[in-house]
């Protein structure tokens, strides 16, 4: 008897693509709204301001900074989290073009609620504790990988003063607090008590360790330049202009961009080195056995790490939130002397925020466009690949930075003859490279190119 | 697995045993290994032959000729067209019939293009098994317009049973010949868009080049057969050197490997093979197509088939190399003995003496590059 | 059994040789400071919790059978120190603290239990020297450390505001402190040379033949 599916829907309903689109644009707005509205205002000074201005009792402080805490610890939570969940239905979407097939299409306009759902699903699943793993430590493990992840949007900016705060030793943080996140991964696959998972936990311990050493010593050269660890630091050290940035300005510097990019690749397990869960060879790695929430929260992280890892280059090496022709000292002087700043201020964050937005996100889309690109290198190839040339060219990367920051306190030209030069390089580089997709898609598919079903 | 268990009485703990299989991801089905490993690198991986057999050649002895066609689709169902053409051969030979060249022409193309078909799945599969999804979709994307050129053939996509003893099913339907000439041009340039999409990339170069090296003695040694004994370096083709059916009218070139981007006989090498003979498959149908006899698609056959006793071996090219059938009658409307050599056995016996020092990720990618299928190895 | 004993004997000597010298100490006739409790700010309790966090972990470590549990106490030992330092204005060290014992040691210690022989087992357990003698030990040993934390004049500051350290770390060791410094990490580099030279004699053992010929 044959069976008779429900056809898709010829074309979706209005109401159904207008609550979609609402959505897909209501929620980054959320989102990114109240980080803009609610970093800066709940400083501590600002709350003090505030109070005595409301005439309050200067013994609600504490009960008033400790809210504010929490309230901006479950931002930051969620908007790790949706930002996780949106970029799962943009990766799938990106995907399905990638590979000429369709991708998810169903739960709302495009898909888009597809990662609710997702949610949902994972959440209604059960939670299965094998039974000979070690129980604590299996369902502990998850709560570590969250933590790591969750603890690095403390001094990750946003835009120019919207950041939770803004510590001193904020790249230096971020660091070693993403340790947090190897731990759980070990902990996952020792205590899930399966071969398969004990060799993706391994071979994670082993790969993040390494990879942190070349990502750690690149880091070295942005903060050279900058001479501060503050995040908000050494963005302000660039501009807004590409030869401004970092990555230009030194030489060294775009070595060391290409050395950071790939070891935070690396220590987010994404392709080509997600060999921890390389589902062709250990079926899921240290993943292997979980299921439900605990498995929704590892994934929560993986993708939400993405942002993470294109925050971290944009901030060391792509000018973060500088915009073009706008000084951030300019940007300083606008807040004025009330305890809110004016608007102007708003106005101009508000840019920043965009900037850096648009900056990270673009470095996603790189990230994912990788992963369905590119093949996993093998474990020996991956220590090698680190071993053998990150490491080295990381290093060297650091002293010749030493030797160019001597220079350019001799000669201050050096540096944007580097940026200019570099920047020319990169435009002609990016022209060419689409010059050529442009020619492999018309010898496949000739002089139309099909961009209908985007 | 006996010995693989005997064998661990007394070892050092610091290896382990690992059970590959045979629910993983890349087993091409439900293969089962034995993996002994210290840490990544493979001390031995055992193969268990026999998980599924299905004793389809004990079948061949209980059902009549004709009727255990449809069974010889179930041997190899990624590429069903081959054994579909040996078993038919094996028979015709047992009853001395000369099959019209018009069926022996409809055999060329649906086999060639079901070998096309057949590689696109090894390729896809094997990138895909080295952590490249995408060029998989890709390849079972063209499979499909493939699948479905075949089945406006003979009606269905995987099994075939198109072959029949004494000819072909069914001759092509009307405009057959111009889609499937339609779909060639398009191939021969998809074929450039695949190897730039993932043959070159050098992560996947550095992943199978040098790796599992099966020099041409040994190749020979253990029985490889197909893209496997050639991407060792050994020039045969039964097509071209035993040929049989409508091969001797056609001009092809047999790739063997030569160390493409390393050692002559590694996985790269039996990899690029596969995709080698894609353009001389599709070179192959192209000129079947151009010189296709007029004629019947049927040989007289008896309704009753009953040989005389007597045995016949038949030899194909299948996409996983040689696969030879072996028929004894004993005069009977049954088969006393059929027997089915397939590739994809002799390939898994080699795994287990090449497998010592290899990388775990290393014995995927030698699997893949088998092009293992695993109905194939028990029947 | 002697090797128990000895150590026993060691402990035990170690103690009474302690409390005596404290012993003579107070009847030299020490001063208890006077004890002031205020009221329990927002960073009383943060420390509070924190102490609790690394004395909780400690205790784990100490105390649980399981090595990969211990592991888990000393992450929340090191993690809780780690906090403690930021009491004292010193984020840096509180951030290096983070990354070189739980971003390293910690993980290389829990890399070395998995890569034990003894792996396949999940309930790997700590040996134990016996919980009378520990609960001795500590009867002996409690009353002499609360008096010595008590009795001790403590070096009190005002916690300065949290300020960039990095520098006077930076200059401190390049200066002041350099020849500790490289001898220190004169030492760390033959430990490692040490380790990579005990990792590679069992590699060349059998190398495994990669082809069939």
């Amino acid at each position: 008897m044959p069976v008779n599916y429900s056809p898709p829907p010829k074309s979706t309903p209005k109401v159904i693509v207008a609550v979609t689109l609402a959505a897909a644009a209501g929620i980054p707005f959320l989102f990114l709204g109240l980080v803009l509205l609610l970093t800066p205002v709940l400083k501590p000074a600002t709350i003090d301001g505030l109070l005595s201005n409301a005439g309050i009792d200067p013994s609600w402080r504490t009960p008033a900074y400790v809210a504010a805490l929490f309230v901006l610890a479950l931002l930051m939570m969620n908007y790790g989290a949706i930002f996780s969940g949106v970029i799962t239905w943009w990766e799938r979407r990106v995907a399905g073009r990638i590979q000429s097939r369709i991708g998810p299409n169903r739960a709302g306009f495009g898909g888009f609620f597809i990662f609710i759902a997702d949610a949902v699903k994972m959440l209604l699943k059960e939670d299965l504790v094998p039974a000979d793993a070690d129980a604590l430590l299996f369902r502990a493990a998850p709560y570590f990988v969250v933590t790591g992840f969750a603890l690095t949007f403390v001094v990750l900016p946003f835009g120019h003063s919207l950041v939770v705060t803004d510590l001193n030793v904020g790249v230096f943080y971020v660091t070693s607090v993403t340790a947090l996140v190897v731990v759980g991964i070990l902990i996952s696959g020792w205590a899930s008590n399966s071969k398969w998972a004990l060799f993706g936990g391994v071979r994670a311990a082993a790969q993040v360790i390494s990879y942190e050493i070349p990502a750690g010593v690149s880091i070295f050269v942005p903060i050279a330049m900058a001479g501060t660890l503050s995040m908000q630091g050494i963005i302000r050290a660039q501009g807004g202009l590409p030869w401004e940035w970092f990555v230009f300005r030194n030489p060294a510097a775009l070595i060391a961009f290409f050395v950071l990019f790939t070891s935070q690749l690396a220590e987010a397990n994404r392709t080509p080195f997600d060999l921890p869960e390389a589902e062709s060879e250990l079926v899921a790695g240290y993943l292997s056995e979980y299921s439900g929430f605990r498995f929704a929260l590892f994934f929560l992280v993986e993708w939400g790490n993405i942002w993470v890892l294109s925050a971290i280059v944009t901030t060391l090496f792509l000018g973060g939130w500088q915009i073009p022709f706008v000084s951030a000292e300019y940007i300083d002087g606008l807040r004025g002397a009330g305890v809110l700043p004016s608007l102007a201020w708003w106005g101009w964050n508000a840019v920043s925020m965009a900037v850096f937005t648009a900056k990270t996100i673009a470095l996603c889309n790189l990230v994912i466009w990788l992963r369905w690109t590119l093949p996993r290198v093998r474990v020996d190839q991956m220590m090698g690949l680190c071993w053998k040339y990150l490491v080295p060219a990381a290093f060297a990367c650091f002293v010749f930075t030493l030797f160019w920051e001597l220079a350019v306190s001799v000669a201050p030209r050096i540096e944007l003859v580097s940026g200019v030069g570099f920047t020319v390089i990169a435009v002609v580089l990016a022209v060419l490279f689409a010059r050529r997709v442009h020619q492999n898609i018309q010898a496949v598919q000739g002089e139309k190119i099909d961009l209908s079903n985007w | 697995m006996e010995r693989l268990i005997l064998r661990r009485v007394g070892k050092p703990e610091d290896e382990m045993l690992i059970n590959f299989g045979p629910q993983h991801p890349s087993t091409h089905g439900v293969l089962n290994f034995l993996v002994e490993t210290d840490g990544e690198v493979m001390k031995r991986a055992v193969p268990e032959i026999g998980y599924l057999h299905r004793a389809l050649e004990k079948i061949g002895e209980a059902v009549s000729y004709p009727g255990f066609m449809p069974y010889t689709d179930r041997i190899d169902y990624v590429a069903a067209m081959f054994a579909n053409e040996g078993y038919a051969i094996a028979v015709e030979k047992l009853l001395k019939l000369e099959v019209p060249p018009r069926a022996q022409w409809l055999r060329a193309i649906s086999c060639e293009l079901c070998r096309i078909a057949s590689h696109l799945v090894a390729v896809g599969a094997m990138a895909s098994d080295i952590g490249a999804s995408t060029p998989l979709v890709h390849a079972l994307r063209e499979r499909e317009t493939l699948n479905d050129l075949i089945e406006a053939l003979c009606g269905a996509r995987l099994t075939y049973n198109y072959h029949r003893i004494g000819g072909v099913a069914y001759d092509m339907p009307t405009g057959w010949r111009d889609r499937v000439l339609k779909y060639l041009d398009h191939f021969d340039t998809y074929i450039q868009e695949f190897d730039r999409l993932i043959s070159f990339n050098a992560i996947y170069v550095k992943r199978l080049a040098n790796v599992a090296v099966i020099s041409k003695a040994a190749a020979i040694d253990y029985g490889l057969v197909g893209p496997n004994l050639r991407g060792s370096g050994m020039d045969w083709d039964v097509r071209r050197d035993a040929p049989y059916g409508a091969y001797p009218s056609f001009n092809f070139e047999v790739p063997v490997g030569r160390g493409f981007q390393g050692t002559i006989g590694d996985a790269y090498d039996r990899y690029f093979v596969r995709m080698l003979e894609m353009a001389q498959s599709s070179r192959i149908t192209r000129q079947a197509l151009e010189t296709m006899p007029e004629g019947e698609t049927m040989a007289k056959v008896p309704r009753k088939i009953k040989p005389e006793a007597g045995e016949a071996l038949s030899r194909v090219e299948s996409a996983r190399g040689e696969m030879a059938y072996y028929v004894i009658s004993d005069g009977t409307d049954k088969a006393y003995r059929v027997r089915a050599r397939t590739g994809s056995f002799t390939a898994m016996s080699i795994i287990e003496d090449i497998s010592p020092g290899l990388m775990v990720a290393d014995l995927i990618a030698l699997i893949a590059s088998f092009d293992v299928v695993a109905p194939e190895i028990d029947r | 059994m002697p090797r128990k004993i000895v150590i026993w004997v060691v402990l035990a000597a170690l103690v009474v040789t302690f409390v005596g010298v404290l012993g003579a100490r107070m009847a030299e006739g020490a001063v208890l400071p006077e004890i002031i409790l205020g009221p329990l700010g927002l960073t009383d309790a943060l420390f509070y919790l924190f102490a609790a966090m690394t004395f909780a972990g400690a205790a784990t470590v100490a105390l649980s059978k399981n090595i990969l549990h211990s592991a888990l106490g000393l992450l929340a030992a090191l993690m809780g120190t780690g906090s403690l330092y930021v009491f004292l204005s010193a984020d840096f060290l509180a951030v290096t603290q983070l990354l070189v014992y739980i971003g390293g040691v910690l993980v290389l210690i829990l890399f070395a239990v998995m890569l034990t022989n003894r792996i396949t087992e999940v309930k790997i357990s700590n040996a134990s020297l016996g919980l009378v003698g520990g609960g001795a030990l500590l009867v002996a040993t409690v009353p002499v450390l609360v008096f010595v934390a008590i009795a001790t004049p403590w070096a009190t500051i005002v916690p300065a505001e949290l300020a960039p350290t990095t520098r006077e770390i930076g200059n401190a060791f390049l200066t002041r402190w350099l020849l500790p410094f490289e001898l220190a990490s004169l030492v760390l580099l033959a430990t490692l040379i040490g380790a990579v030279v005990i990792a590679r004699k069992e590699l060349k053992q059998d190398e495994p033949d990669t082809s069939v010929s």
